[in-house]
């Protein structure tokens, strides 16, 4: 049986190639992903993957790349480096994608995988937060990506201290690679605005942060910027709150635009500033904003697809695909320099998180001016400055 | 802010954490007392306590008072469940055993309560508001009040049940010498699953507590199971008054070294006097040398 069939498909095979009459199916691009879907990742996960497929679907749509579909090849993390690792080892050499667009939602993973998309010298673009990623470029020339970098974040706080004529802040920052990276950037970028700083820090489970708010306190700054995804974002809130802290400019960084933290810190969260990408209020731009039209028929095709409001992961991973789209037009091939040499040279692309801008030296696309301050309102985020 | 208030503030801090502690430190001295054994799961029953509550407060829209009950019964429940189903069944539960069947039922909770409950931070209001009382220039949150005072609650009830019921007196005695307490009728199994149905409210009480004041993750419990722990050691293993002398050490020590040396090395001080204590009293502060008679 087995061998009959065989036989029959070598046949077909020999008839199909002789008689020419069939013309080949032109081979898809293929594009190879990888986010955390389940694990300790899985809340930035879900809607990352959600970004890429409404991008995948919009491209396919209107007639794929170069006249060929992509063909949009999806792995599970899982949140962990390993399971991250051989996911894009498969990519590479089973798979034989085009580009890596994803690396598994946490910068650990995207680290993780990199030396191995460079070896291969597949493009990788990540979607994921630390700076570290695409530094030093030389070291990386095929890594990309498509978030803002942590001293643009700091520069976009300073810029509102600034102008509010703050001479002294507090960075209370967690002890994790996301909080390490935020003092790192604040060393570098606070003696450019010729303020002080008092640094802190605490430990992500922490649960009282009492000790480092009177230190805050006592060293009279007069601004406080909170660096941490966990909850004890919400303890030094309700704690500064305590501590009759609540009248000193509070900014939480990027990490914190969450409605369930916002929701559990509930009136210790008044007047507070939060960094972020204009995603959160894309209503609240101005028409002039080039990205808002993008955020707008975002949401509206994330609504009708999945039924709920997304968050603001989603966009960092439907611009991503599309920068790869982009690329690959302007390489004309899937030869993976030239389409390194087509991201390095694109300019002025507005997405969903703002005005990407690639050059040889720089492989982070956004600037600061694509982040804005929201502040948390009768239930929702709102434009605080723009 | 002046030299009084400051210490004053961060001795407030530090109390009403190390009381946290101390609870959870209690846990693992009944356990240990009744089994030699480190209980590995008291962590997670403190995580527990706190999400259960939360989940009955928010989803099952309960008054606070009976959703805290709820909690702690619900995770008492669950600690004499987890003993009956793995350590009862064994037919010589060696101190080891045990310690290592604890470290498989953390993972297990963790896990459970992931799937069950969700991954998501949950929180409620604090049992009576939060305006911060002021004191002398420094201001204690009213729910520090109240975990203190259900914290010497706790410790007197337990005090009590040691040291004037029967069957607290018949733990201390199947505690003291296995045998000879079996030898006059005294239930040394069932003594062990009581340790764990206490160890399992002490741990639900101690997150029932803070929830309200510091929030609850599904993977908050191996930390705090951790600095418990550590609160047990430093007071001496096994010994009732040392938990309570441990936690409140241990949540000052973190408090005054965050305010005084420095926020990163917070833990980092409070472990390495952990360290010294222990070098120079490996039982621990109240712990008693095991004496030989040769």
């Amino acid at each position: 049986m087995k061998l009959r069939t065989y036989a029959m498909r070598v046949l077909g095979a020999t008839l199909l190639a002789t008689s020419g009459t069939v013309p080949v199916k032109a081979q898809d691009i293929t594009i190879g992903t990888i986010l955390s879907t389940t694990g300790r990742a899985a809340f930035l996960g879900e809607d990352m993957k959600r970004g890429m497929e409404i991008a995948v679907e919009e491209i396919n749509a209107k007639g794929g790349v170069l006249g060929k579909k992509i063909k949009w090849i999806f792995y599970d993390t899982e949140s962990q480096s390993v399971k991250g690792v051989n996911a894009v080892k498969r990519l590479i050499s089973q798979d034989k994608v085009a580009m890596v667009v994803g690396g598994g939602s946490m910068s650990g993973i995207a680290l993780a995988v990199l030396p191995m998309t460079e070896r291969a010298k597949v493009p990788f673009i990540s979607t994921e937060g630390s700076m570290q990623i695409v530094n030093p470029v030389a070291k990386r020339p095929f890594t990309f990506k498509s978030t803002a970098d942590d001293d643009q974040v700091v520069a976009r706080a300073l810029d509102y201290l600034k102008k509010k004529g703050v001479k002294k802040f507090a960075l209370l920052h967690s002890t994790t690679g996301f909080g390490q990276s935020a003092l790192a950037q604040t060393k570098k970028v606070a003696p450019q605005y010729d303020m002080t700083v008092v640094f802190e820090a605490f430990g992500p489970a922490d649960t009282d942060l009492t000790p480092q708010l009177t230190r805050i306190k006592e060293r009279g700054a007069q601004a406080v910027i909170i660096w941490t995804v966990t909850p004890a974002g919400v303890v030094a809130l309700k704690q500064m709150q305590q501590l009759g802290m609540q009248k000193m400019y509070r900014l939480h960084s990027y990490g914190f635009v969450s409605q369930r933290y916002m929701k559990l810190a509930g009136d210790a969260a008044k007047d507070l500033l939060l960094v972020s990408v204009k995603f959160p209020v894309g209503d609240d731009l101005p028409d002039s904003d080039k990205a808002k039209k993008k955020i707008l028929s975002l949401i509206a095709k994330y609504k009708n697809k999945y039924g709920r409001e997304p968050n603001q992961f989603v966009a960092q991973t439907y611009d991503a695909i599309h920068l790869a789209v982009i690329a690959i037009n302007k390489a004309k091939s899937s030869d993976s320099v030239n389409i390194r040499n087509a991201l390095q040279s694109i300019t002025g692309y507005d997405g969903a998180s703002g005005t990407f801008n690639f050059s040889k030296k720089r492989h982070s696309g956004l600037s600061k001016n694509d982040l804005v301050l929201v502040k948390w309102e009768d239930g929702r985020f709102k434009l605080a400055d723009y | 802010m002046d030299f009084e208030a400051k210490l004053l503030q961060l001795i407030f801090a530090g109390i009403s954490t190390g009381a946290v502690y101390a609870l959870i430190a209690v846990g693992f001295n009944v356990i240990f007392k009744s089994t030699d054994a480190i209980n590995f799961s008291q962590g997670e029953w403190v995580m527990m306590g706190g999400l259960i509550a939360a989940t009955a407060i928010g989803a099952g829209q309960m008054p606070l008072v009976i959703a805290c009950i709820i909690a702690v019964l619900a995770v008492a429940t669950i600690g004499g469940l987890s003993e009956r189903l793995t350590v009862f069944p064994m037919r010589r539960p060696t101190p080891i055993l045990i310690t290592l069947i604890t470290i498989g039922l953390a993972i297990c909770t963790k896990s459970l309560v992931m799937l069950i409950l969700g991954k998501l931070p949950v929180g409620y209001k604090p049992f009576t508001g939060e305006t911060p009382i002021k004191i002398a220039g420094a201001t204690i949150h009213p729910q520090s009040l109240w975990i203190l005072g259900i914290t010497a609650v706790f410790m007197v009830a337990t005090h009590f049940f040691f040291e004037r019921t029967t069957m607290g007196k018949a733990m201390r005695a199947a505690a003291a010498d296995r045998q000879a307490a079996a030898l006059v009728g005294i239930s040394v199994r069932n003594s062990i699953l009581i340790s764990f149905v206490i160890a399992a409210a002490a741990g639900a009480i101690a997150g029932v507590i803070i929830t309200p004041m510091t929030f609850m993750v599904y993977d908050n419990g191996t930390m705090l199971g951790f600095k418990g722990f550590s609160a047990a050691m430093l007071g001496g293993l096994g010994n009732l008054y040392g938990a309570l002398v441990g936690g409140l050490t241990l949540g000052l020590l973190e408090a005054l070294a965050g305010g005084y040396v420095s926020s990163q090395f917070k833990d980092a001080v409070a472990f390495l006097v952990l360290l010294l204590v222990l070098f120079a009293r490996p039982a621990g502060i109240l712990g008693q040398r095991d004496i030989t008679r040769v």
